[in-house]
Formats: C-alpha cells, sequence, structure tokens
C-alpha cells in the first residue's frame, strides 16, 4: 500500500503500454480506496476505464479531477473528450477550448489578434473562420459555417488547408473562401472551426444539419468514371491507414492484410489509400486496383468516393470526405473510438449514410472484417441479382 | 502564387510601409510566421527598422517570451524619435517584467508626447499602483476613464487602485461596473470576491471566486483570493485544497508560495511551511509577501533574529504588504521586550501607512495609555474621519480605542467602543452557548471519579508534558513564563496538538469511558510524538493552550504522569480582560457579555469536577492574584509541585530571552502587573449584563 508513487506510475505506465488497462485498474483501485488518493493515480485510472471502453465511469472521475486542479488544462481537455465521446456536446465543446493548451499543441495555437466570436450577433461585421489540424476535421465541420453566418448575420470568410481549398470553394459558392497562408481581408472577428459548435451550442439533436455539403468537380467525376469504367460493380473504395503522424494512429490504422477475408466475396476494391501504408502487398485473392499514383489531391479522391459504390475506411479523412459528400461508408473503428464517433452504436448521427463497425475487444480488426465481409458478401448478392444501374 | 507569397520571396519588390503593412496583417490573422519572415527581410534591408522591431517584440510578447520582447522594446525605444504608442506597450512590458521605474519613464514619455492616448495612460496608471502611489494612479486611470468610460479594463484597474488607497465602496462599484459591462470578466470577479471576503459574504465571495477559476482556469490571484476567504474563516485545510490547485500547475508562483506557507504554519506543519517560504524568497527574493511569509514561519520557529530580518526586507519592498511587515517587525520587538525598538518601528509603520488600523491596534496592545494621551487623538481622529474604512478595520479601532480609554480609565468611552467592536466581531459566526454548556458538563460526566482507578495503566508512560490550563487571559502567559524560565523547563507556547488528538477520537468524550487500552495509549502516544521534539534537552515541556481546561481528564487518562497546572484569577477580571480583546484564535464565547459569563460559570464547574477527581500529586491550582502578591512563594510551589530545585532565574522571568506569542504578551515583560487585580470595580457599570450572569452584580 505505501509503494512508492513513481513506482506505482510507470508500472502502470508499462502496463497500459502493453495493452493491459484492467491490470491497471486492479493495481490502482487499492489505491485509491475511500475516494482518495493522488490526482496522477487518478488520471491514469481513468485512462484505464476508457481504454476498456468504460467511458462512463471514467467521467466522474475526470470531472473530480478537473474540480480539484481547475488549472491544469490537460485535464480539462481530457474530460472534453470524454463527454463528447459520450454525446454530451454542451460541456464537451466548451471544455474542447483548451486544446491548444496542452504541452504539445500550445506553440501551434494561432494567435489571430483579434477577438473570438462566441456566437452574438454580429451584423456589419467580418467574421473570419478558419479551420484547424486535421483534414477530417475540415471535412466534418466545414457544415457549420452556414449556421455560423446565419447566426452572426456577419461577412464570412472562411480559410482552409490549401489541400481542401478548391473542394470547399466549389461546395460553398456564397462564401469567401481563402487557402491557408494567404493574406485574409481586414475582419473583425474569427473563430475556429472546431470553436463553432461552441458558439453555435451545437447538441447532438441539431445533427446531421446540412448533409451532401461537398461536391465532387464535375470534370474529375467525369475523367473518374472513365477510368473506372470496366470495373465490376459493386465497386468498393478502400482505405486501411490514416495519417502515421496522428497521435492515435497505431490503434485506428491497421494493415492491408488485414482486408484478406473480403477475397471471398469477390467484390472489386479501389485502393484509394495515399502515404508509405500505399504501397503494402495485396492479400492473395483479393481483386484490388492501386489508384493511389494516379490520386493527385482530394479532388480525385472525391471524384472516386462519387463513382465508386462504397467506402470502406478506418478512421481517417477519405470517411469524412464521403460522409461530407453524401456518399456511403463503412467506417472501421478501434476499440477506444475518436470522440466524433461515439459510442457502440452502428450509425453516425454526423452522416447518415455511414455505417460504423467496432471492435469488439481491443485491437481485434479480425472480428471487425469477419463482421464487414458478411455484410458486403449480402450486397454483393444483392447486387447481382439487381439490373445494372447507372452511378451518378 | 497568389500576391502575398510573393510578398514573402519577393520582398524589396515592396515599398516599405507596403511591407509593414502585410506584416501587421499576417500578425493580426495570426500567421505568424508569414509576419515574422517579412520582419526579417525588411530589417535586412532596413537594419534597426524600428516598426519591424516593434512588431517582432509584440509576437515574442504574445508567445510569452516576455524577455526577448523587452530587449526588441527598448531597442525600438532608445531610439530618439519613436511612436507614443511604442513607448506605451513598452511600458506595459517593463510592469509585467518587474522593471518599474524604466517603466515609468517610458509611459510618461508617452503621455507626453500622446497626451490623448488612452492606453499610455492606462499603463502609467497601474505602473503607478504596483509602485504603490496610489494618488498618481488614481488620477491617471481617471482620464483614461474620462476618454473611454465603456472599458471594463480601465474600470477594473481603477477599482484596483481605490482599494489600495481604502476606498472600497468605490472599488466595488468600479467592478460592479466592469461586470456590467463585460460579465464574463475573470479578473474583475476576482476582485470583487476578495473585497467580499473581506467583508465576510463568504458565500458570494465563495461563488465569485469560483466563476472567475471556471472562466480562466490559470488566473493565480482567483486561487490566492480564495485561500484567502478559507484562511479568513479558519477552514485551512479548505484553504490548502485552492494553494495546492494553483502550486499543480504555477510550482513556482511566489505569492501562492507565501500564502501555502501561512496555512501550513496555522495547521503546525512548520518544516513545510519553511519549506514553502524559502522556496518563494529562492524563486522571488524581492517579493514582499514571500519576504514576510518567510519571516511569519520563522518567527514561528522561534528565530526572531532571522524573522526581523527577512521583515525588513519585506518592509523596504513597494507594494502593501510592506504594511503588515513593519507592523511584525515593531510586533517581534515588542514579544522580544526591546520596548524602545519597537516604539520607532510602529511610528515607522505610521509614517508610511496613516490609514493603518493593524499599527495602531498592535501599539495600543502594547502602549500603556494616559488620560489626554496624545496616541488616542490620533487614533479617535482616523476614526472619526473613517467612512471609508472597511467594517473589518472599523472594528479593529473599535478595539484600540476600547483598550487605550481603559488605560486611560475612561470607562464610557472605552465601553462605546468595545461594546461595538464586540458586537460587530460577534455577528461574523456562529456559537451556541447551550452547546457549550453541554459539551462541558458531557465531559465532566464522561470522567467520574472511578474512572482513572479502572483504567489505570493505560495511558503513555512519559512525565514531559506539563499543561498550563485555564480561561484565556488568566494568567496563564505569565504561569509559562516564570516556570520556563527554570533550566530544565521548555516553555512551548500555545500548541494545537491535544486538540488534535481530541478532534482524531470519534464520539469524544463519550467513547473514553469504553476505549480499548490500546486506543488510549496511541492517544497519549500521538501528543507526545509531536511534543518531545521540542523539548531540547528539558525535563519538562510546557503546552499552555488554556483551552486544554476542557481535556484535563483526557490528560490524566491518557498521559497519567503528567502535570497540569490550573491558572485561576478573578472572574470579572478574566472577564473584563477578554472582552477588551480580539483574540487571533478561536474564543468565540468572549464577543457578548453574557455569553462570556456563561462560559465561565461552565468553565468552573468543570474545574470544581476536575479538582474532585485528579490526584493533587498531578493538579496544582495557582491563583492570578497570589503570583502578583508573592511571586517567590508562588513560583516555589510550583517547581516543588514538579520536584523541580529552586532556580532564582524563576522571579526574572521577565528577562527570559525567548518569545512569547499569546495576547497577553506585553504584560510578561513587565516585572509584574498589579494593575490589573480588581480593575473590573471602576467599569462595574458597563459590565453589568457579565456581572449579572457571574452573580456579582448585587454587592457593588
Amino acid at each position: 500500500m505505501m509503494r512508492p508513487l513513481a513506482e506505482i506510475l510507470s508500472e502502470s505506465q508499462a502496463l497500459l503500454a502493453t495493452g493491459r488497462p484492467a491490470a491497471v485498474e486492479a493495481l490502482l483501485k487499492p489505491h485509491l480506496a475511500g475516494g482518495i488518493g493522488p490526482i496522477p493515480l487518478w488520471k491514469l485510472l481513468a485512462v484505464a476505464l476508457r481504454r476498456q471502453g468504460r467511458f462512463a465511469a471514467a467521467r466522474p472521475i475526470q470531472e473530480m479531477i478537473v474540480e480539484t486542479l481547475p488549472g491544469d488544462l490537460s485535464a480539462h481537455y481530457d474530460l472534453a473528450d470524454t463527454l463528447l465521446t459520450l454525446g454530451e456536446f454542451e460541456r464537451g465543446f466548451r471544455e474542447y477550448r483548451y486544446r491548444y493548451s496542452l504541452p504539445h499543441t500550445r506553440a501551434i495555437e494561432r494567435k489571430v489578434q483579434r477577438p473570438r466570436w462566441e456566437g452574438t450577433p454580429i451584423p456589419g461585421k467580418t467574421l473570419l473562420i478558419h479551420d484547424e489540424q486535421g483534414f477530417g476535421d475540415t471535412f466534418q465541420f466545414i457544415r457549420l459555417t452556414r449556421a455560423a453566418r446565419e447566426r452572426s448575420q456577419a461577412r464570412v470568410i472562411v480559410e482552409v488547408n490549401q489541400a481542401a481549398f478548391s473542394l470547399i470553394q466549389r461546395s460553398y459558392p456564397d462564401f469567401h473562401v481563402i487557402p491557408r497562408g494567404q493574406l485574409p481581408p481586414p475582419f473583425d472577428y474569427h473563430c475556429e472551426l472546431m470553436s463553432l459548435p461552441a458558439a453555435l451550442g451545437l447538441q447532438l439533436a441539431d445533427l446531421p444539419g446540412d448533409v451532401a455539403y461537398l461536391q465532387a468537380a464535375p470534370e474529375r467525376i467525369e475523367r473518374w468514371r472513365a477510368r473506372l469504367r470496366d470495373l465490376p460493380r459493386p465497386l468498393v473504395a478502400l482505405a486501411w491507414a490514416g495519417r502515421p503522424s496522428h497521435p492515435n494512429d497505431a490503434s485506428r490504422s491497421m494493415p492491408l492484410a488485414t482486408f484478406a477475408p473480403l477475397a471471398s466475396t469477390g467484390v472489386h476494391c479501389v485502393a484509394v489509400q495515399k502515404g508509405p501504408a500505399a504501397d503494402e502487398e495485396t492479400p492473395t485473392g483479393l481483386a484490388l486496383t492501386r489508384l493511389g499514383p494516379e490520386i493527385a489531391d482530394f479532388e480525385d479522391t472525391a471524384a472516386i468516393l462519387s463513382v465508386a459504390d462504397l467506402l470502406i475506411s478506418v478512421d481517417s479523412s477519405p470517411a469524412h470526405l464521403a460522409g461530407g459528400l453524401g456518399r456511403p461508408a463503412w467506417v472501421l473503428l478501434p476499440f477506444e473510438p475518436e470522440w466524433r464517433w461515439l459510442l457502440t452504436r452502428e450509425d453516425s448521427p454526423w452522416y447518415p449514410q455511414h455505417r460504423l463497425f467496432r471492435q469488439k475487444t481491443p485491437g481485434d480488426w479480425v472480428g471487425v472484417m469477419e463482421q464487414v465481409r458478411t455484410v458486403l458478401h449480402k450486397m454483393a448478392e444483392q447486387h447481382a441479382r439487381q439490373p445494372q444501374r447507372a452511378v451518378s | 502564387m497568389n500576391s502575398s507569397d510573393q510578398s514573402l520571396t519577393a520582398p524589396s519588390l515592396l515599398t516599405l510601409p507596403e511591407a509593414l503593412r502585410r506584416a501587421h496583417a499576417h500578425w493580426t490573422a495570426g500567421q505568424a510566421a508569414q509576419a515574422e519572415l517579412l520582419c526579417q527581410r525588411i530589417l535586412a534591408v532596413h537594419p534597426g527598422q524600428p516598426d519591424a522591431l516593434h512588431l517582432l517584440g509584440l509576437m515574442a510578447y504574445a508567445y510569452g517570451r516576455l524577455d526577448a520582447a523587452v530587449d526588441l522594446l527598448r531597442r525600438v525605444c532608445s531610439a530618439p524619435q519613436v511612436a507614443a504608442s511604442y513607448l506605451s506597450d513598452f511600458a506595459e512590458m517593463c510592469r509585467q517584467r518587474g522593471l518599474l521605474e524604466e517603466g515609468e519613464a517610458a509611459a510618461r514619455k508617452a503621455v507626453t508626447q500622446a497626451p490623448n492616448m488612452a492606453a499610455g495612460w492606462n499603463n502609467l496608471g497601474i505602473i503607478l499602483q504596483e509602485m504603490g502611489r496610489y494618488a498618481e494612479s488614481r488620477t491617471c486611470l481617471e482620464k483614461v476613464l474620462a476618454m473611454q468610460p465603456e472599458n471594463a479594463e480601465i474600470l477594473n484597474n481603477l477599482g484596483n487602485t481605490c482599494l489600495r488607497q481604502g476606498e472600497v465602496v468605490q472599488a466595488e462599484r468600479y467592478w460592479r461596473q466592469a461586470l456590467a459591462l463585460k460579465p464574463d470578466y475573470a479578473k474583475a470577479h476576482s476582485n470583487l470576491a476578495k473585497l467580499l471576503a473581506e467583508r465576510r459574504q463568504y458565500d458570494e465571495a465563495l461563488e465569485l471566486g469560483r466563476r472567475a477559476i471556471a472562466l480562466d482556469p490559470q488566473l493565480a490571484d482567483a486561487y490566492i483570493n480564495l485561500a484567502a476567504l478559507e484562511s479568513e474563516r479558519e477552514r485551512y485545510l479548505e484553504a490548502l485544497k485552492w494553494l495546492d490547485a494553483l502550486l499543480a500547475v504555477r510550482a513556482d508562483h511566489p505569492v501562492a508560495l507565501a500564502a501555502h506557507a501561512f496555512v501550513l504554519t496555522k495547521l503546525e506543519r512548520l518544516t513545510d511551511a519553511l519549506a514553502s517560504a524559502e522556496r518563494a524568497v529562492r524563486f522571488a527574493p524581492d517579493n514582499a509577501e514571500a519576504q514576510y511569509a518567510l519571516g511569519y514561519v520563522l518567527q514561528t520557529l522561534g528565530r526572531p533574529q532571522e524573522a526581523l530580518a527577512a521583515y525588513e526586507q519585506a518592509a523596504t519592498r513597494p507594494g502593501t504588504k510592506a504594511e503588515d511587515a513593519l507592523v511584525a517587525r515593531a510586533a517581534l520587538f515588542m514579544e522580544q521586550g526591546r520596548k524602545t525598538e519597537a516604539e520607532e518601528a510602529f511610528e515607522r509603520a505610521l509614517e508610511r501607512f496613516p490609514q493603518s488600523v493593524n499599527v495602531w491596534y498592535s501599539w495600543a496592545d502594547l502602549k500603556k495609555f494616559r488620560r489626554g494621551d496624545p496616541l488616542i487623538q490620533r487614533m479617535q481622529a482616523l476614526f472619526d474621519r473613517g467612512e471609508n474604512l472597511l467594517p473589518q478595520a472599523r472594528m479593529v479601532l473599535h478595539f484600540a480605542l476600547g483598550k487605550a480609554y481603559l488605560d486611560a480609565g475612561d470607562s464610557v468611552q472605552a465601553f462605546w467602543h468595545l461594546d461595538r467592536g464586540n458586537a460587530q466581531k460577534r455577528a461574523t459566526f456562529t456559537y451556541d452557548a447551550a452547546a457549550t454548556s453541554r459539551l462541558m458538563a458531557d465531559i465532566a460526566d464522561a470522567f467520574p471519579t472511578d474512572l482513572f482507578a479502572r483504567r489505570q495503566g493505560t495511558g503513555a508512560e512519559s512525565s514531559l508534558p506539563v499543561f498550563v490550563v485555564g480561561m484565556p487571559r488568566s494568567g496563564t502567559t505569565l504561569t509559562e513564563q516564570i516556570l520556563a524560565s527554570h533550566h530544565a523547563v521548555c516553555g512551548a507556547g500555545e500548541l494545537g496538538h491535544l486538540q488534535w488528538v481530541v478532534a482524531g477520537i470519534v464520539n469524544y468524550p463519550h467513547a473514553v469511558q469504553t476505549a480499548a487500552a490500546g486506543a488510549i495509549r496511541a492517544w497519549g502516544e500521538a501528543y507526545l510524538e509531536r511534543v518531545t521534539p521540542l523539548a531540547q534537552g528539558a525535563r519538562y515541556v510546557v503546552d499552555k493552550m488554556p483551552a486544554n481546561f476542557l481535556h484535563a481528564g483526557l490528560i490524566h487518562l491518557a498521559l497519567p504522569q503528567a502535570r497540569i497546572i490550573h491558572c485561576r484569577r478573578n472572574a470579572a477580571d478574566t472577564c473584563l480582560s477578554c472582552y477588551s480583546k480580539l483574540f487571533s484564535g478561536d474564543q468565540r464565547f468572549s464577543y457578548n457579555q453574557e455569553e462570556l459569563g456563561r462560559f465561565y460559570r461552565d468553565y468552573e464547574r468543570l474545574m470544581d469536577h476536575w479538582r474532585t477527581v485528579l490526584p493533587s500529586t498531578h493538579f496544582l491550582e495557582v491563583d492570578y492574584e497570589a503570583i502578583i502578591e508573592d511571586l517567590e512563594g508562588e513560583a516555589r510551589r510550583m517547581l516543588t509541585f514538579l520536584g523541580l530545585d529552586w532556580d532564582p532565574a524563576c522571579l526574572e522571568f521577565h528577562k527570559t530571552e525567548r518569545t512569547v506569542r499569546t495576547a497577553s504578551v506585553n504584560q510578561v515583560r513587565q516585572p509584574i502587573y498589579k494593575t490589573s487585580a480588581g480593575r473590573w470595580r471602576a467599569h462595574a457599570q458597563q459590565l453589568l449584563p457579565l456581572l449579572a450572569v457571574l452573580g456579582l452584580d448585587e454587592p457593588l
């Protein structure tokens, strides 16, 4: 009982690193009996509970930590993550404002020298909305710009990363869209894209809001339709890995080899995977056409998704791009998902056409793939029975 | 490529004004990298270009690199022609860096150059505030307010200056105005919380403080104010919680460390307290609060010379803490019996802080006033002018004046002040006299005569502790001082240890009858564990916490060899003395004449019980009046009781080199204080409610 704190901490870290959160919980429990104990142990317990998917149990602990150490901004952020995962948007997005107060994010906060828009009407003013880190975030939250314009009654400038710029510009012709890095015109207020939910008081019930709010370029669709014309239907796009630098990449990405069981469905796949994972070897028997080298930008991906019948993807930007385009996707999720996918449910309130496949136990992609195979098999059979339909 | 990218790659194609405009626009949009690159390019072509340097300085400041920012702005501001706004920015950065004089010079230059620039006056105003030049600060800030009446920051700054000038009503008005304009203004919440706490509106203050933290979780002042609030109402563990929360994220915050040291001292965790105070001074040797805290802990630890040095350090720093330091310094001279130095120190404190009631209270406590004493007139003048005094300050002044008029023999004036001061103090807490009566009766019942025989051999074996108990103001300090002058005795002062032991006994006092022998021994050992280190080789350690009279039975049970000395004094004199005192500790029975009388009667009854159940070998009663009449005889009686040889030093107790830390401090420095016997008779008319309860109202 009287072991040194540092020793308990390092043992717990080691257990977490080897994927044994239940052992961490067992290790910590006696030290936290009676509801009192050092905050670092409580923090670890919360992590251990989350790793076991027990977000509701982690929540009161994280609330207690924030109550005890209000100045610990990382603790606020951790609580935000849990609350959002539980669908508690109001406090969740409020605490989410500390995302740039973490040791590794402090330096990347954009210090705009104008006040942040907090949701009040500012008629006659100019509001700069700017996107942040991940491409997926931009595709997911860009839908809120219209609501922000209505609420603020302001002239809105939308600044997005270069890679998403042309797609967003086309999809929001009624907005002044500029690429990141360019000098924006003068403005009075600003708001980060991911701060819009808090400013707007976004609730789970408000979703999905706008759907199919992104449009692929018609000429690219034409080109990809021609390119994919000879491939059999249903045509399924695949993405198996996210950006490797993402902190949670190890649990959200998988090797292409995991898709081997899908070979038995006979469905033809196209790989929209980019980055180093794009070069992984195709599993035996899987009908896979590699498109990676032909994909120049998100415009190509958007066009492919508009032509293909389905996207099967891990939790990465193509899943959000498909969602924004209103195209169906099956998203394969790790046991401890990102907050935006919520818990247990098989659908996503953000994207009505999406279907979620979750790991039943940590790391179990095999089980996920078995479910996917079953459903995909049915889909292929149905498809075979139907007359060939034109794909828009 | 868009036009801005061109500007980055080929600045020579841009005119200087256009390049600067773009650099500023990039920075406004939070595009620091582009802005910085443009500035660097400009400086490569135009070395020392002031606008580019200024912008680089602003960016360094925004990213928390204050030293770099100050260096850059200093370069800009050293040029003969410099924009007033740059001087103003530099002034504020200097302030944050603690360079008050350099900041003042820059701000003054700014407002001379641009008398209509609000920012310059505002920055000058807060620099002056930090320098303790409140009247000048007020003038500057009022000028700004006239220019920008809707500016919440200026209202907040003005409130701060007003508070430091003692104009609480105006301060509150400004803060509330600031909050009306900017409801999410964390600092204004926190400032208002502090004010309300001082006014003892604790609940509202707590709410405001919590709100401040919710709005800005790293606003250090909010935590410190909440800790002060909880300390004020003696919830030290709560206070510690707020400070620990702040120190968890700001480990080197000097004011938080200073407050931490205070609270730990109150909790008698002196080693930890010293560590916190030393850490505060190490991080911020120029911080008055840190130096003051160090002095306080050192004084508590019985290291007066080092404490005086720390107080002196604190007293020479700018700011309001110097007042406390000057008072503490004077009071420490007083505790050491260095009366002339003490008087000089008080005058020095008043020179610098003529409005300070704390200076007056401490001085009044030390001084013996005569009728028509000019010091009384000075005090009275402060009181008569005192509409702006905080209620707390008014109350303190009531007690100081009450004491002075008592000395001077002016009963009517004395009680006019004492009755008001006591009533005001009494209104700040709840006290249930009936519950106290019940508690004392329960304690007597829990220790029947046969208990000690039944539980013989269960306590901890040590004759080290000697308990001096009684009513407050009954001569316990004098008694301890006489004993501690003996070479074999160490005086430890008023220790809270026994109360800690009691607090740990579930269902006290009823539990003692059925407690296991092991538990009883553990109580005694818990006390010994804390007291033994204080002995420093002495045969006896004297704990003179008067309120331990409540637990004389427990003492004899858990520490059967410990000696108990009960100090007795005339009931009315004792109560008068209590009533004229604003205790620093918790003496809730003392602020209403009837409650005070009732407490005294309950105490008497309990002592009657102890007299019948405790053996005379371990329980001795000493009368204050007898000590005054025959010091040597009573001293010899006490030494015999302790089994000690005669030591003539006991008669020279007022020369003993040690610090005394209780309300009776100055009397023990006088050879003997005969004037206090029978003093109540002169004030019988004013003491009628008390005398009635004591049963002394008839034979006047």
